[in-house]
């Protein structure tokens, strides 16, 4: 099936990127099969899958790294400078952080003073001016990782694809890169994430596409799909404080020692239970309405368990 | 390509393996076989010996500069930097360009290295430089040649490791660089004559000797280029496999 998503041009009415009716096989095995969508410019864009789901593959084919591919990928500036964060840490561990980015800036045509200077201003985004004559073998993951979002922005690109960008890190250099996803982001920059960490997506992304075996089943903002699948729930917890309709109710799960319960409308729900107690002299330790989550949705839509 | 290089060569210089392969090891054996096979030699018999073994080892050891090599691209390959660096605005072709370049620079070094061993510790001589310097010149291209085909198409550091030693210590011991090639079974002698290192090694020890014919310079470095073209071309046709590879 073709999906064509049209979401809303930029804050100028650009559009980044376009792609259309991408497939892509790996032997026999068809991994993209008719992707198309469209990115504003300055647009913050999240590819959300399980691993294995093709998001790997359409980056790497949007960041030109695989070219035998059907469909086409255009970029709306020709001028457009892309700056690609692979997933694995592709950088050399026996050379310093300063000679990586050295290396990524002559790759992209920097040299003399304006490497120099690049490179300065770069260590200084990551977080790593003080260790910029440190070989890379010596950092931690979170450092490893920051270093290299940092080579993929050294010619100061409009276009920054992130593939994975905070897998194994602590929370700390988690909170470090959003912190400089955001800074892109001021920047105006755009921004195409790809991540099974559906949480980042809801935080630094605003619009989203769920990809599943290849296949874009959903896309959009990301509070329009909240707005769109989200089934309002309401958690309670406590003693004798659900009426028997509720509790052998298929639209209540035990959880936590509580109970979450789906339903269309909530406040009638809770309502409901606070009478009950009342009325049953029950005692409700928790009561709230539950924020729905980007990932409830995947798993609803795709059926989908994470595999990690 | 020159971001490639330089980037190659820093790696390089900071390479203890690499310096172990291509400079401690050779001069540890050229020492050691030189005291075994000349002592009670003298005069012209010892330099003969002298001249064979250094010749002989130098020809044997720049062959292990394809462990190097094959570790070299098949870090690169599984680390991602190959797909990375395809996303930038560098061309495939200068990627290989690059990398090898900086492995002949490296070769080049270490021939110059340990011929100026022989030179200041056993004095060998060096009766006909130019001579000696084209067939070094052509060694070098043919062992890094080599080295590109063999890790264009092998999968894993273990196969290339494996494959060199076949290379650089079979060929050695069939070629004459162990024991003189008059001295081995005719059907050897007869096999030692399809290999590289024969050649080089003969013609070597005759530029050092300053007795080789242009003839016979000119035959060895036919088959010089002969398998260095033929590394070339199994390397330009496993590169577009190893992309693949590289890419996922």
């Amino acid at each position: 099936m073709k999906f064509w998503h049209t979401i809303k041009k930029g804050k100028d009415g650009v559009l980044m990127l376009i792609a259309d009716d991408i497939n892509k096989y790996y032997g026999n095995k068809k991994v993209l099969s008719n992707v198309s969508f469209n990115i504003p410019e300055g647009a913050c864009y999240g590819l959300v899958g399980l691993n294995g789901a093709g998001k790997s593959t359409l980056i790497k084919i949007i960041a030109s790294v695989i070219h035998n591919y059907s469909g086409k990928v255009q970029l709306s500036d020709n001028s457009a400078r892309i700056g690609y964060v692979p997933q694995e840490i592709s950088l050399e561990e026996s050379l310093t952080a300063s000679d990586n980015l050295s290396f990524f800036g002559r790759l992209y045509g920097l040299r003399g003073k304006e490497l120099e200077k690049r490179t300065d201003e770069v260590l200084e985004k990551v977080g790593l001016a003080e260790r910029k004559k440190d070989k890379v073998k010596t950092f931690s993951g979170g450092m490893k990782r920051r270093l290299n979002i940092g080579c993929a922005i050294i010619h100061e690109p409009n276009l920054i694809i992130m593939d994975e960008p905070t897998v194994g890190i602590d929370p700390q250099s988690r909170k470090y890169i959003f912190t400089m996803i955001e800074q892109f982001k001021k920047d105006n920059c755009t921004i195409i994430y790809a991540s099974h960490y559906m949480e980042e997506i809801e935080r630094i992304c605003e619009e989203a596409a769920f990809i599943d075996n290849g296949k874009f089943v959903e896309s959009g903002s990301v509070n329009h799909l909240l707005q769109k699948y989200a089934i309002p729930t309401i958690y309670v917890k406590g003693e004798n404080c659900l009426p028997d309709e509720l509790r052998t109710s298929s639209s209540t799960k035990e959880k936590n020692g509580g109970y979450l319960i789906t339903s269309n409308n909530p406040l009638a729900e809770m309502r409901k239970i606070i009478n009950f107690c009342k009325e049953s002299r029950g005692e409700i330790e928790r009561l709230e309405l539950v924020k729905p989550k980007l990932e409830d949705i995947f798993f609803s839509l795709t059926g989908s368990q994470l595999r990690d | 390509m020159y971001a490639v290089i330089m980037l190659e060569w820093k790696k390089s210089i900071q390479d203890r393996g690499l310096l172990f392969w291509t400079l401690v090891l050779p001069i540890i054996f050229t020492v050691i076989f030189i005291s075994i096979f000349s002592s009670g030699l003298s005069g012209s018999e010892r330099q003969q010996v002298i001249v064979s073994i250094v010749s002989g080892y130098t020809v044997m050891f720049v062959f292990f500069i394809m462990i190097s090599m094959v570790d070299s691209f098949i870090k690169d390959c599984n680390i991602g930097m190959v797909a990375r660096i395809s996303s930038t605005n560098l061309k495939p072709h200068l990627y290989l360009l690059g990398k090898w370049n900086n492995y002949m620079y490296i070769v080049i070094i270490q021939i110059v290295i340990l011929t100026l061993f022989g030179k200041i510790v056993y004095n060998i001589p060096l009766g006909q430089p130019v001579h000696i310097l084209i067939l070094y010149l052509f060694l070098t291209i043919m062992v890094t040649g080599l080295g590109l085909a063999l890790a264009m198409t092998v999968r894993t550091l273990n196969m290339g490791i494996a494959l060199t030693q076949v290379i650089a210590l079979g060929g050695a011991v069939l070629s004459g660089l162990w024991i003189p090639v008059e001295m081995m079974p005719s059907f050897l002698q007869n096999i030692s004559k399809f290999l590289p290192q024969y050649w080089a090694h003969q013609a070597l020890q005759d530029a050092m000797e300053g007795t080789i014919q242009l003839g016979d310079l000119f035959i060895t470095i036919l088959v010089l280029l002969g398998f260095t073209i033929l590394g070339f071309v199994i390397a330009l046709l496993g590169y577009p496999g190893f992309l693949k590879r590289a890419k996922g």
